[in-house]
């Protein structure tokens, strides 16, 4: 599997592959592969990720979109809404990178089965959910592949994905849904790469987006993310709150060691006083932990919303 | 995964699963480190190969070309008259002779040898082999290196413009993309559906879609060149692209190597801290990475495939 998580349809099968691979060629020389992958990365699914009988369900709904900010490119987005929305008033918005990762009913976040069960107890806000894939760039001829755009959107320091969502893909939604313009109803979710990117997007628009949750965020040198925590130590503090999730297990490559790249993100986080939480478990580059706790990250998330409003 | 495979190997605790243990560790940490998709320098750099000179004796070796056998081919921009080849066995040789100064040389799908040149025109020539007639494609040019697809089409970079020029496989030629800083540098995808162009000013490597009326489309800073500190010029300058679409860029810190995604996976040591400007994949199997470095052209085996 890709250090930038694969976002396509069988990242999951993928992953199960290396495992397999890695555990047969133990099992070859010493037979202990049982002893071996059940030791880590255990997580699974609450009650919350699962349909709750009397529970209303939002609604999913896939479009596409073709970018100038990003000159080319094609991608998919699927846009969640809750059954309580009802254009009264505007609805809080949580935008997620690898879309079709996060809004998969089988996978392993599920968001908006996890939306319709936290909205409907009122701990978190009616929320539109955005779920956005990376953009590629389609071949011109029948014997040319397609090329994605992923690593230089989402690993990319700078704006330019900011400016992409809140300049063609966000006034998109916009003239369908009532979004909140206020920043504290405003989040942004991601794994790995796509949690860089989101992390970026609040860094670089903290006016737009305030709440950011990081599943195994790729804060390595893939294209200078390893920048990141250094540069909220000697930066005036931004109005940002994160829930950052990472495990020991995470990879450790040319580009950085994941593990030691989010513990130095918590520290630096703690250093310049930002309202964070840091859940360090054993898992891998996945996200099997990061689903499991995904209820509860929600719920901390939104924990005073809206009453920070005020 | 690693550290719990490391506790639980080492309950074993004897000499014998300690020596197995540390085999299996070292192959395991270069799977499970390098998964697919990195490219790091390892996967493509291979312990105890060297750069070795090839040709000497030049005053600035350019051009770097190879062919579908292996050859490899080249031209002194500084000095030269002729078009030098090494072949297979290591000879080298004048293969086409009385040419003007060239500064990029690629072949077409139509088997001839396609060129820059520099003086006493600049201008984008053909030259048929082995006859050596020369054909001129276009004048009135500033051509620095150039690339040929398979469907025809001609691109190359006028550095001193910022711009990439296209010769359409009619042979209508326009510019395809402009505002490029110094561009310099260009090479091709595998499949001939992604252009890429190095800034030698400034520090990235864009690629373009190439349409297919030859223009050019969806073009973005996808690489980022590192450069000497202190400095935001990378002079990137000629590139090879390996069947696994990876990129190696020349410029001024040494070979710098990119995924086909455009993330670095590493900068190779030149041969020598001298001007190294162009290199292609040659020598038998294509697993050859030439270089043009000044007075020299050196070689080193890649794990290109």
């Amino acid at each position: 599997m890709n250090s930038s998580f694969n976002p396509r349809p069988r990242p999951a099968a993928r992953h199960f592959g290396l495992r397999w691979t890695l555990s047969s060629l133990l099992l070859a020389c010493f037979s202990l592969a049982p002893a071996i992958s059940q030791s880590a990365d255990d997580y699974a699914l609450g009650p919350d990720s699962f349909p709750q009988p009397g529970v209303p369900q939002g609604a999913v709904h896939q479009t596409n979109w073709t970018s100038k900010i990003f000159p080319g490119t094609v991608r998919d987005y699927w846009v969640y809404v809750p059954q309580q929305y009802d254009g009264s008033k505007p609805a809080a918005l949580m935008v997620f990178q690898d879309g079709r990762t996060y809004q998969d009913l089988k996978g392993q976040f599920r968001v908006p089965v996890v939306f319709d069960n936290l909205i409907h107890r009122g701990e978190m806000p009616v929320t539109i959910g955005v779920f956005i894939n990376p953009g590629e760039v389609p071949s011109s001829q029948a014997d040319q592949k397609a090329r994605s755009n992923r690593s230089f959107e989402y690993d990319s320091l700078g704006g330019q994905y900011a400016r992409f969502l809140l300049e063609e893909l966000l006034p998109e939604v916009a003239a369908k849904y009532r979004l909140t313009a206020d920043p504290v109803g405003r989040a942004i979710c991601g794994i790995s790469s796509g949690a860089i990117c989101a992390w970026t997007v609040a860094w670089e628009r903290p006016d737009q987006f305030s709440k950011v949750i990081s599943h195994v965020g790729s804060f390595t040198n893939i294209r200078g993310g390893h920048a990141c925590a250094p540069l909220i130590r000697k930066t005036e503090r931004k109005p940002i709150r994160i829930h950052l999730q990472d495990g020991s297990n995470d990879l450790d490559n040319l580009h950085g060691s994941w593990p030691l790249a989010n513990q130095e993100m918590a520290a630096a986080l703690k250093f310049a006083g930002y309202d964070y939480k840091f859940e360090f478990g054993d898992g891998g580059h996945n996200g099997r932990h990061g689903g499991a706790i995904l209820p509860e990250a929600l719920r901390w998330l939104w924990r005073d919303y809206p009453k920070a409003k005020k | 995964m690693h550290s719990s495979l490391r506790r639980s190997l080492l309950l074993l605790n004897t000499e014998f699963a300690t020596a197995l243990f540390a085999a299996v560790l070292l192959s395991l940490s270069a799977s499970a480190q390098n998964l697919k998709g990195d490219e790091a320098l390892s996967k493509v750099l291979i312990e105890g190969e060297a750069w070795q000179t090839v040709a000497e004796g030049y005053k600035f070796t350019d051009a770097a070309c190879g062919d579908d056998a292996g050859n490899f081919y080249f031209a002194d921009v500084a000095a030269g008259t002729s078009i030098v080849r090494i072949d297979l066995a290591g000879l080298v040789a004048s293969v086409v002779t009385n040419t003007p100064r060239i500064s990029g040389l690629k072949f077409g799908p139509d088997g001839r040898l396609y060129a820059c040149t520099q003086s006493p025109k600049k201008q984008v020539v053909a030259f048929e082999l082995p006859s050596g007639h020369m054909t001129v494609l276009a004048e009135d040019v500033q051509p620095n290196d150039l690339v040929v697809t398979r469907h025809g089409h001609v691109y190359f970079t006028e550095t001193g413009k910022g711009q990439v020029t296209v010769i359409t496989k009619d042979g209508q030629m326009r510019a395809a993309a402009k505002g490029i800083l110094a561009p310099n540098g260009i090479g091709l995808s595998p499949d001939h559906g992604t252009l890429a162009v190095s800034e030698y000013t400034g520090t990235n490597v864009w690629l373009f879609r190439i349409d297919a009326d030859g223009g050019l489309s969806a073009g973005d800073r996808n690489m980022e060149l590192r450069t000497p500190v202190g400095t935001t010029r990378s002079e990137g300058d000629g590139m090879a692209v390996d069947s696994q679409g990876r990129y190696y860029v020349t410029s001024a810190l040494g070979i710098q190597m990119f995924d086909s995604t455009g993330r670095l996976g590493g900068v190779i040591a030149r041969p020598q801290a001298k001007g190294t400007v162009s290199c292609a994949f040659a020598g038998a199997g294509r697993s050859y990475l030439y270089v043009c470095s000044s007075d020299k052209v050196f070689r080193r085996k890649i794990q290109s495939h």
